[in-house]
């Protein structure tokens, strides 16, 4: 043992043996990978590898090409945006978690617009929650084309991967006239949001929902149609239903296992209580599965897109809000369902200008833990698209 | 034949070689970025023509880098392992009547024996670099290769027995005239088994996607090109898309004729317009391919090489020779 | 919900805790020694969803928060325990293996460990960074990080 007390806590792993059967069914105490192992390859995947999807860096013990184990290294995006929240105003925070989950910002700007009000007791004009489901849903469905176009690249086919960024440039100028920004929105603020409505964008948005389903047939039949690419998905990356709520999964990864569960439905929030739409399932939990229960999802957002469009009330788009917001001690937890899963804000504060501490509740951070369970046993191929088919965002992971 | 024009053809099939490499890798960019909805080079030269040039001008210039830990008499000699049996192969087409390297009895076979010679200098490649990635790699191509040798020879055996010779000049000069009057003696209309066959196990054997285990972009990022720069990876790089046309002129003279037009004669000054312009048609088809299918996955591949494209290509062997002993006897039978 | 409260769980396990309902929702207050205990207890009575573990610097201690899910009800429950400086929770991955990640990274954030976790390496930052949730350790400028070191 060191005297560091810094330290300490890294040298207790002697202890770790786990007496009895193992718990919810798992394979083999997690213990990571051996680096030291000799009669295996063990192959860094990463933190500089074209799909990896950001920075991770993936150790994989390999026995020839099948995966043995495998850890995720994560860190190489870590921001320290939890510290970093508690030094900022609560309408400064959204600018830090744009940049968490930047596919999806939008997602995490809601997240804590709901936790801070939820805190401070703000109401929210029926117009702005509608606005910010609006905008939610337009941004799942970007979010989700990002994951279809790189989860065709991990399998190889080149062609939909640009097919689909045509789409989402359409839909990025529609985000863009609303918020003001492809990427960084910074538009959902505690008590309601910045801007209404731009004129003319909503036959920018009929325009685009004129095609988008044609569009999304089309990249699901380059790859969801092809006999390569579903010889390749099914019955590989199997992750049952125990092993998926042990690891804390949610959002589509959960769903693919059959376990229907959508925060949207269960837990309402903004204008979704109003709104009719389906949750796409899966049975086996492989990754076909998740694919097609996240091409389902695309179709539900479409739809519920349209009902945003059609019955966006009149009113105003934002509560009353002060220069400076105050919220009394107390904490907090928020969450919405967003692309990846249940995005939770939990927030504590102590009734001072800034938050005493934000911890985010990141769902690719929890679905990425399960790649242990996953990758073993499959091929170095089937390694890549399974991590794909979990559709990570190293930003909101490392955070 | 004189010392003299031994070097002029040489340097003839060299000529070629650079040039169809220039165009190819011209060709490729600019189809597959028709196909991904995109442009393509268009900034240098008219139309982006300049591009590939520019390219061979930096690969040219770059430094000669070798890993530290590599074994660098292999890490050497790889790049020219892959780069000269691509070359050779050039001896035995049929580019016209008259127009040819040389003329082997044999010169199907030897086009086989040396496009075989590559994965060796692949496996080299890999496992002389000392990179993981490049190991995986070579071993990929090498066990690919190996497999998809087979029926690629298996699926030639056809045409060689319809047209009796293993010579290409024969083979090509077989299929001139019609059949029934319209149809053109192409082998492909009785040998459309073992033609698809053909085009599978050389899309396989020049490691284009959906085939391209090798160096998967996605999985191995290049394989065991890995850790090869400047003119070295353009060797391989090179070789790459020398093998695409001997395959695609291999195909052609098998199963379309070569250098012939249907119908009419062909002159003999039109003869290897007529070749090129064919042999590049099956490249196009072939990037075609590659710009619209995923990757296989290894264990996939080789089990369909394995266990259909193999039992295929030998029943249909089986069958073709069975017709081809039977058939003037039926026929006489019949006109008795 | 489920059928028995938490708290009548845990003292039917010997454990002494403290429960009250805030703004938050349900909390339980207990021993950080027992958390482990009160976790396998609180998973059997249907709390089988661990949507997240995290601590915070309460400033004379760390409070370490285990936030339970009976999933099928949905029903939350955040579990509390204060830490001392450099102390240790008990990991409690062996009856929820989603605290894997998260008991790395309090660990490391902090300053605490989390004993009987099989791989208590780092997980988001590099060896000899800071605890840096920790309100002791200030947010730096990488200028004054380079003009200080």
């Amino acid at each position: 043992m060191t005297d560091d007390p810094k330290m300490a806590w890294a040298i207790t792993a002697e202890g770790s043996q786990f007496p009895g059967p193992l718990p919810c069914g798992l394979r083999c105490i997690p213990r990571g990978v051996d680096e030291l192992a000799t009669e295996h390859l063990v192959l860094n995947m990463g933190p500089q590898h074209p799909s990896t999807h950001g920075v991770l860096h993936i150790l994989v013990e390999l026995d020839g090409e099948e995966v043995i184990a495998a850890e995720a290294s994560l860190g190489y995006l870590h921001r320290g945006i939890e510290k970093l929240a508690e030094s900022r105003r609560y309408h400064q925070v959204p600018t830090l978690l744009d940049r968490a989950d930047y596919v999806s910002g939008l997602h995490t700007e809601t997240a804590w617009a709901l936790a801070v009000e939820q805190l401070a007791g703000i109401e929210v004009p029926g117009k702005a929650s509608w606005l910010r489901a609006l905008l939610m849903e337009l941004n799942r469905y970007a979010s989700h084309l990002v994951w279809l176009g790189t989860f065709g690249m991990d399998a190889g086919a080149m062609a939909p991967f640009l097919y689909i960024m045509r789409d989402r440039e359409m839909l990025l100028d529609v985000i863009e006239a609303i918020t003001g920004s492809r990427m960084m929105f910074n538009y959902v603020r505690p008590g309601g949001v910045v801007a209404d409505l731009p004129a003319g964008v909503d036959a920018k948005i009929r325009a685009w929902l004129e095609v988008a389903d044609t569009y999304l047939s089309e990249n699901d039949a380059l790859l969801g149609g092809n006999e390569i690419f579903r010889m390749r998905m099914k019955g590989t990356g199997v992750i049952d239903r125990a092993t998926a709520l042990a690891f804390g999964m949610t959002g589509g990864c959960l769903r693919a296992t059959g376990v229907d569960y959508d925060l949207r439905r269960d837990v309402p929030y903004c204008a979704y209580p109003e709104l009719d739409f389906e949750v796409p399932l899966g049975v086996r939990g492989d990754n076909m599965d998740r694919y097609d229960v996240r091409v389902g999802e695309m179709r539900q957002c479409i739809r519920l897109i349209r009902q945003l469009v059609d019955g966006m009330p009149e009113g105003e788009f934002s509560g009353k809000r002060s220069r400076v917001l105050k919220v009394p001690a107390g904490e907090s937890y928020a969450a919405v369902e967003s692309p990846r899963g249940e995005l939770g804000i939990h927030l504590i504060s102590d009734g001072g200008l800034t938050p005493y501490r934000m911890r985010l509740r990141s769902p690719a951070y929890f679905n990425l833990a399960v790649v242990d369970e996953a990758l073993a046993g499959g091929l170095i191929a089937d390694a890549i698209v399974t991590l794909g088919s979990l559709d990570i965002v190293l930003g909101e992971i490392d955070r | 034949m004189s010392a003299l024009g031994i070097l002029g053809r040489f340097a003839a099939m060299l000529v070629l070689l650079l040039v169809n490499g220039v165009v190819l890798i011209y060709m490729l960019r600019k189809v597959l970025g028709r196909l991904h909805l995109r442009i393509g080079p268009n900034r240098v030269g008219p139309f982006g023509l300049l591009q590939t040039t520019n390219d061979v001008i930096k690969l040219l210039t770059k430094e000669d880098l070798r890993p530290d830990s590599a074994d660098a008499w292999l890490f050497n000699i790889a790049p020219y392992l892959i780069f000269v049996p691509s070359f050779m192969a050039y001896i035995p087409l049929v580019f016209g009547p008259t127009l040819a390297v040389t003329n082997l009895d044999t010169g199907l076979l030897l086009a086989f024996a040396l496009t075989s010679l590559v994965p060796l200098g692949v496996l080299m490649a890999g496992w002389s670099s000392n990179s993981k990635w490049s190991l995986i790699g070579g071993m990929r191509a090498a066990g690919l290769q190996i497999a998809y040798e087979v029926p690629l020879l298996l699926s030639a055996l056809g045409p060689v027995m319809m047209a009796g010779s293993l010579d290409p000049a024969r083979i090509v000069a077989a299929q001139s005239g019609v059949w029934l009057g319209f149809i053109p003696r192409w082998f492909v209309i009785p040998q459309i088994l073992a033609f698809v066959v053909y085009a599978i196990a050389s899309q396989a054997e020049t490691q284009q996607t959906p085939f391209d285990m090798s160096e998967a972009e996605s999985e191995l990022i290049t394989g065991f090109a890995n850790e090869y720069g400047g003119m070295r990876f353009g060797f391989m790089y090179l070789a790459e898309f020398s093998n695409t046309f001997i395959v695609s002129a291999i195909g052609t003279m098998l199963f379309f004729g070569g250098w012939q037009l249907p119908w009419v004669a062909t002159p003999a000054w039109l003869a290897p317009f007529v070749f090129i312009a064919k042999t590049y048609t099956g490249i196009f088809v072939m990037m075609w391919a590659r710009g619209s299918l995923p990757r296989f996955r290894v264990d996939q591949m080789l089990s369909f090489c394995w266990k259909v494209l193999i039992p295929v290509s030998l029943a249909w062997v089986v069958v073709w020779a069975c017709v081809q002993r039977l058939w003037p006897v039926v026929a006489m039978a019949v006109s008795r | 919900m489920p059928a028995t409260k938490p708290a009548e769980v845990l003292r039917a396990c010997g454990i002494p805790c403290e429960t009250s309902t805030e703004a938050l929702g349900d909390i339980v207050r207990l021993d950080a020694g027992r958390a482990a205990d009160a976790a396998a207890a609180l998973y059997e009575s249907g709390y089988d969803f661990l949507v997240d573990l995290f601590a915070t610097d309460t400033g004379e201690r760390i409070e370490v928060t285990w936030h339970l899910r009976a999933f099928d009800e949905h029903v939350d429950l955040y579990l509390k325990a204060l830490v001392d400086y450099d102390g240790a929770a008990p990991s409690v991955w062996h009856v929820y293996p989603a605290a894997l990640y998260p008991e790395r990274e309090a660990a490391e954030l902090l300053g605490m460990t989390f004993p009987g976790h099989p791989n208590p390496k780092r997980l988001l930052t590099i060896d000899g960074a800071e605890p840096f949730l920790r309100k002791s350790v200030l947010v730096r400028s990488a200028e004054e990080v380079r003009i200080s070191s």
